[in-house]
């Protein structure tokens, strides 16, 4: 599984997938997409090199904590839960705002939206949480 | 600031910065418990803030919704009663986190340590300020967990696990007892609001008439004995003492312990006036009260004796609510209102000196001790203070209000009549009696008599300040409160006693009331004392002679065994349901499966194979089709991991080209991912295993296997056929409800994705917590397998 070509192509291909990755949980209030097919996409890539290049190397060259991740998504989506609340409106109201941008043009901001990156990063951390304490498990 | 905000936010100010203490503690290092204290300070001055309302007679009530749909609220109530316990609370609590800093090592986890004192804070503030039942059996149980918690801090020693073990089974049992009567409180009442109750006289009329009030009444006791460790719950009190020993002073001698106490006197309006309270009550109060008062005498451990002395004063208390049944409750409420105080100071005060002692000679064995006032002149000081007010002698506080209990007793001697008049004043006496004899015995014990040196270290001395003020203090209020009893008894008794009995009562209690039958009985008691200390030790070694002959006369002996059982049983069940093997439960879970699928399949589909089927599928689809059913096969005949999982995945991927054929991108992209990560892991993990498997499987196991599988794919495909012709009759697809409101109301159009986050958010919310939380096991999993190793 570590012959040069597997490594070549991981190597041109982790900036794309995660790009990728990104674009399907912004997509995908409108289009396929979302915060759970976004972060499976994050994870595979992620482990792809764990598999390519090996726990250890991988450890030396990025190795960030993944539970502050799936901690950090878990309080985001709580407070996106939380939020309507303190103005007066039930648990989970949602709200949609459009705003135009330069450039950009119309844009469609969701609350949902900042939910669903919440879910992203939980799947993300905790994936990968499990993957690298399972990994590192002799 | 309002004052339903000030109690609101005393309540849960020690939550949140129980929560915060962590972080906090890079900052504060080793000085944590003074910010810990700081915030005590804060809660007891919000409640310092309240309380000159309280005291003129008015009441706070506000009441937030919380699950309205079924009855339950947050609901403050705030009387006397409330700000009373309040006070002692984060009193208490100022003061005992205070000592904790001199007590605790800077060596000890001492952020967990706070964190649960904090938390405690909270739950017995917030539980003695509830009106609702529901809220108050929440904060309830918290105090339970909480001093759960403390009980098995130093969780290495077997004895604090099973001191902490027998005081959560026991108190929190007796929590879902008192649940269980409130829920039946609720049946007549329609209520869970107990405010409602007690301010309307009808209600307590029809309450004390209908055939529930008994059950209702033994089962609320039943919560407030194992709290306050009366009857043959006091068992636990004893092994509590395995806490630090500043713990044992907050939660098992001025607070936790108290919780019962207070619960009695919140449902006091309701219940009393009967005879079953009556009975009930009193009954429990003195029987614990001689009990625990006689095996006091046989402790040799300071903590022990301590532990056994809390359980007969909280005796005390419960005796002096039952006799209010028959004359003007005001004299026996206000007792033991007033007991109450005076308790949580002296036996606060002699749990600290108890802390000094064992911090300074290093054990709490009262037959190694001895001798010790000439190095510890100070805290010998104290303890005697405390000491000797717990044995209720002038002028300190503990006198007058053992006084106040005698005469109560007196009273509902003489209206009960022969042979009463002579033995409630007789029994009073003798609890008084063991509580003489064993306070003295703690202030010989320890300071007079011989030093005992080859048990003792070379050179003990008084502790630092920090240690020292807290005691000092409480013995101040000792003092105090026996000298000058118009403060405590104006500012807390009287508006605790208005409260409970929710009408208003002056009181007088003066240190000098003459020559009166009470007063008498406490001579009585002085002298009969004297004499049973005198006979100390042959008590104590009657007792041991007793026990190691008649074992099984011990509410203990029972409990061990009950709880052995439970475990062995437990142990064996276990083994029945996780036999371990994977197989095993891949079977189980897959026969429910089909048995679950089966019964409803048959009770409402009227044919199992629907006769007008569609036969004309795309060619493509065939083909998939086709390669899926290769691919299945060649995982399941083949011996080698790495073909099995291609030939795994490889159904999985055309699984998900068949979602794209039925227009599903989403379903499709998940499929895909799930797949593709599911793959790499089975990689993963195979390289570390041998390359083949199932080289030998008998036929019998063959052939079981084959059943399954075919019973679970027959059934799968009945229920898929069944679907496909539309959902079954009785049933109406929802589908067009979110295909007409997606756009409207969420704002995005694809469908699949806006409920996932916003129709369904608080599913997703709960999917996401359980993924965090198996990150979480996983890793403890692989933790603690590495630690056994």
């Amino acid at each position: 599984m570590t012959t040069i070509i597997t490594k070549t192509v991981t190597k041109i291909c982790i900036p794309l997938i995660i790009l990728f990755s990104i674009s399907l949980l912004l997509a995908g209030h409108n289009n396929p997409g979302g915060g759970f097919i976004g972060g499976v996409m994050f994870v595979a890539v992620i482990a792809l090199t764990y598999v390519v290049f090996g726990l250890k190397k991988m450890k030396t060259v990025f190795d960030p904590h993944w539970e502050k991740w799936f901690a950090f998504g878990l309080i985001l989506a709580s407070i996106t839960a939380f939020t309507p609340m303190i103005y007066g409106h039930n648990f989970f109201r949602s709200a949609v705002h459009f705003v135009d941008l330069p450039l950009f043009g119309e844009i469609e901001l969701v609350s949902a939206g900042l939910f669903d990156i919440g879910v992203y990063f939980v799947v993300i951390g905790s994936l990968l949480f499990i993957f690298k304490n399972v990994g590192d498990d002799e | 600031m309002d004052s339903f905000t000030a109690i609101v936010i005393a309540i849960f100010l020690p939550f949140v910065f129980a929560g915060f203490l962590s972080p906090l503690e890079r900052i504060f290092k080793d000085k944590i418990g003074w910010f810990a204290a700081a915030v005590a300070l804060v809660s007891f001055l919000l409640i310092a803030y309240v309380a000159p309302d309280i005291i003129h007679g008015e009441i706070i009530e506000h009441t937030v919704s919380w699950v309205p749909s079924a009855g339950i609220s947050f609901s403050i109530y705030a009387d006397g009663l409330a700000i009373m316990i309040g006070f002692i609370a984060s009193g208490i609590g100022v003061i005992i986190m205070s000592y904790s800093n001199g007590y605790m090592s800077h060596e000890e986890e001492l952020t967990r340590y706070y964190q649960y004192l904090l938390l405690f804070m909270g739950s017995m503030i917030g539980m003695v300020f509830s009106a609702n039942t529901i809220q108050l059996f929440v904060f309830w149980e918290l105090t339970s967990i909480t001093s759960f918690m403390l009980i098995g801090y130093w969780r290495h020693k077997p004895q604090s696990v099973y001191g902490a073990t027998k005081s959560l089974l026991i108190t929190a049992a007796g929590g879902l007892f008192m649940l269980a009567g409130f829920l039946l409180l609720r049946t007549i009442t329609g209520s869970f609001d107990l405010t409602a109750i007690f301010h309307d006289p009808y209600m307590i009329e029809t309450i004390k008439g209908h055939d529930l009030f008994l059950p209702i009444l033994i089962l609320l006791l039943i919560g407030a004995a194992a709290k306050s460790a009366q009857g043959p719950f006091y068992i636990w009190l004893p092994n509590a003492m395995e806490a630090p020993t500043p713990v044992s002073a907050f939660l098992h001698s001025a607070t936790m312990v108290k919780a019962g106490i207070y619960l009695i006197a919140r449902i006091h309006p309701i219940f009393s006036g009967t005879d079953a309270w009556f009975i009930l009550v009193s009954g429990i109060g003195i029987s614990t009260m001689l009990l625990a008062g006689f095996l006091a005498l046989r402790q040799t451990d300071i903590k022990a004796i301590l532990a056994y002395s809390t359980i007969s004063q909280l005796a005390y208390m419960m005796t002096m609510y039952g006799y209010t049944t028959y004359h003007d409750p005001g004299i026996g409420v206000a007792a033991a209102t007033f007991h109450l105080l005076n308790h949580a100071t002296f036996k606060a005060c002699l749990f600290l000196v108890a802390g000094i002692v064992v911090h300074e000679a290093a054990t709490r064995d009262i037959r190694k001790l001895g001798g010790l006032w000439r190095e510890m002149p100070i805290t010998f000081v104290i303890a005697s203070i405390a000491a000797l007010a717990m044995a209720g002698i002038p002028p300190l506080n503990g006198f007058l209000s053992k006084e106040m209990f005698y005469e109560t007793s007196i009273e509902m001697g003489s209206l009960l009549g022969s042979p009463f008049n002579i033995l409630i004043p007789a029994l009073a006496v003798l609890g008084g009696v063991f509580t003489f004899a064993y306070s003295i015995k703690l202030i010989d014990g320890i300071f007079l008599g011989k030093r005992c040196d080859e048990h003792l270290p070379e050179h003990i001395h008084d502790p630092s300040a920090i240690m020292l003020i807290p005691a000092a203090f409480l013995a101040g209020l000792v003092i105090l409160f026996g000298l000058v009893p118009s403060i405590p008894i104006h500012y807390i008794v009287e508006p605790t006693t208005s409260g409970i009995l929710l009408e208003t009562v002056h009181l007088h209690v003066q240190l000098w009331h003459g020559f009166t039958p009470a007063l008498m009985m406490t001579i009585v008691t002085f002298i009969a004392g004297i004499l049973v200390y005198s006979r100390y030790d042959n008590i104590a070694n009657w007792q041991n002679r007793f026990n190691s002959r008649y074992p099984w006369i011990s509410v203990n002996y029972y409990y061990d065994h009950l709880v052995d059982n439970a475990k062995e049983h437990a142990h064996r069940f276990a083994l029945f349901t996780q036999p371990g093997g994977i197989k095993t439960y891949v079977n189980a879970m897959l026969i429910l499966m089909i048995v679950l699928m089966i019964i409803p399949l048959f009770t409402v589909t009227t044919t199992l194979i629907p006769s007008n089927l569609n036969f004309e599928i795309p060619l493509y689809e065939g083909l998939t089709m086709l390669i899926m059913i290769v691919a299945a096969l060649t995982a399941a005949l083949y011996h080698k991991y790495l073909l099995a999982v291609i030939a795994l995945s490889g159904v999985g991927y055309m699984v998900s080209l068949i979602f794209i054929y039925l227009k599903a991108p989403d379903l499709a992209l998940t499929q895909i991912l799930v797949e593709t990560l599911s793959t790499i892991i089975f990689l993963l993990v195979i390289v570390k295993i041998p390359q083949t498997f199932r080289e030998r499987i008998p036929k019998t196991v063959l052939a079981r296997d084959l059943c399954i599988a075919t019973a679970v794919s027959l059934t799968i495909l009945v229920l898929l056929l069944n679907a496909t012709q539309g959902i079954v009759p009785p049933f109406e697809s929802i589908s067009h409800y979110f295909i007409e409101k997606t756009l409207p109301l969420a704002g995005g159009h694809n469908i699949v994705n806006v409920i996932i986050v916003d129709f369904r958010g608080y599913d997703t919310l709960g999917e996401i917590s359980v993924l965090c939380l198996a990150a979480l096991g996983v890793y403890n999993l692989i933790q603690s397998r590495e630690e056994r190793e």
